[in-house]
């Protein structure tokens, strides 16, 4: 009877993992097969990241040399100097600088990826591809870490248009 | 007859000692631009320079994709210097939200569907199959 319940639930847990196996193998499969068709996709995302990139960065460049920096320099000469505002424009330029790194780790792992040979690597190239996702989640975050900056600067200033 | 097939001979002579020195001259330099150019390029990509710089084809949009721009104003430069008020605040305020405005047209930058399964080409499983499965 034991030897019966064994070698039942040795069966019970091959059944379990089989088809988990034979997705993968269809999955590499499919990756092999359409390995092309994967890379100038992926050479497609690397060209529009670049241009997020540099559209993105530049605004954020102008929105710290342009306003924020400038406007606690006048409120410092005004004697007004507030100390969020402060805080802020130095915590918007940390998270700049923490979205340029991770761009750069994001990008430096999708090159790899694409220059990786997907049709006879394609277990290795679905890892790769699985880590290049969560280093452009990273950089996702870090956009909307910005944006919350921004949004917690405007509100500083138009409590200090209220004192004025 | 000897005298002229001597000058002749130490004419030779000199012009291959001369020659030779230069091509190892040559070889050394192009050596040495190679070596310097690939590390330089080595370190630009290490860095991770190459992601960031503005300059590489790619980053520009292509001439298909160049529309007329419109005349812009002059460009809104906030002073450091001079008396702060509400008005000021204000020009500020409308300036700066422009530029955030523009920051939120931009249709969701690095959102995680450029990198799935369907935006990339790698067929999906279909549902079918996977209730077939259970």
């Amino acid at each position: 009877m034991k030897r019966i319940l064994v070698v039942m639930a040795v069966f019970m847990v091959g059944l379990l993992i089989l088809p988990v196996s034979v997705r993968a193998d269809e999955k590499q499969a499919a990756i092999s097969d359409n390995c092309g068709t994967i890379k100038e996709n992926l050479k497609k995302v690397q060209k529009q990241d670049a241009r997020t990139r540099v559209y993105l960065g530049g605004y954020y460049e102008k929105i710290l040399s342009k306003f924020m920096i400038p406007l606690n320099v006048r409120l410092v000469e005004n004697n007004l100097a507030n100390a969020k505002l402060t805080e802020n424009q130095n915590n918007f330029a940390d998270a700049k600088i923490l979205f340029m790194n991770d761009y750069v780790d994001y990008q430096q792992g999708l090159e790899e990826l694409v220059m990786m040979d997907c049709k006879n690597e394609s277990e290795s190239f679905y890892k790769k591809l699985m880590k290049v996702r969560e280093e452009r989640e990273v950089v996702n975050r870090d956009v909307a870490t910005m944006r919350k900056i921004i949004s917690e600067h405007m509100k500083l200033v138009k409590e200090l248009k209220g004192k004025l | 007859m000897e005298k002229m097939d001597e000058v002749q001979e130490q004419k030779e002579k000199k012009y291959t000692k001369g020659g030779w020195n230069l091509l190892v001259l040559g070889i050394i330099a192009i050596v040495i631009a190679t070596a310097t150019t690939g590390v330089s390029l080595m370190i630009y990509h290490n860095s991770g320079d190459i992601y960031l710089d503005r300059s590489r084809p790619g980053f520009l949009p292509d001439e298909e994709e160049i529309e007329e721009e419109e005349v812009k104003e002059e460009e809104y430069n906030f002073s450091k210097t001079g008396k702060m008020s509400a008005e000021v605040v204000n020009e500020y305020l409308k300036n700066l939200e422009e530029e955030v405005k523009a920051i939120d047209d931009y249709e969701k930058p690095f959102e995680k569907e450029a990198l799935s399964d369907e935006h990339l080409g790698i067929p999906i499983e279909s549902e079918s199959s996977a209730e077939e499965e259970e």
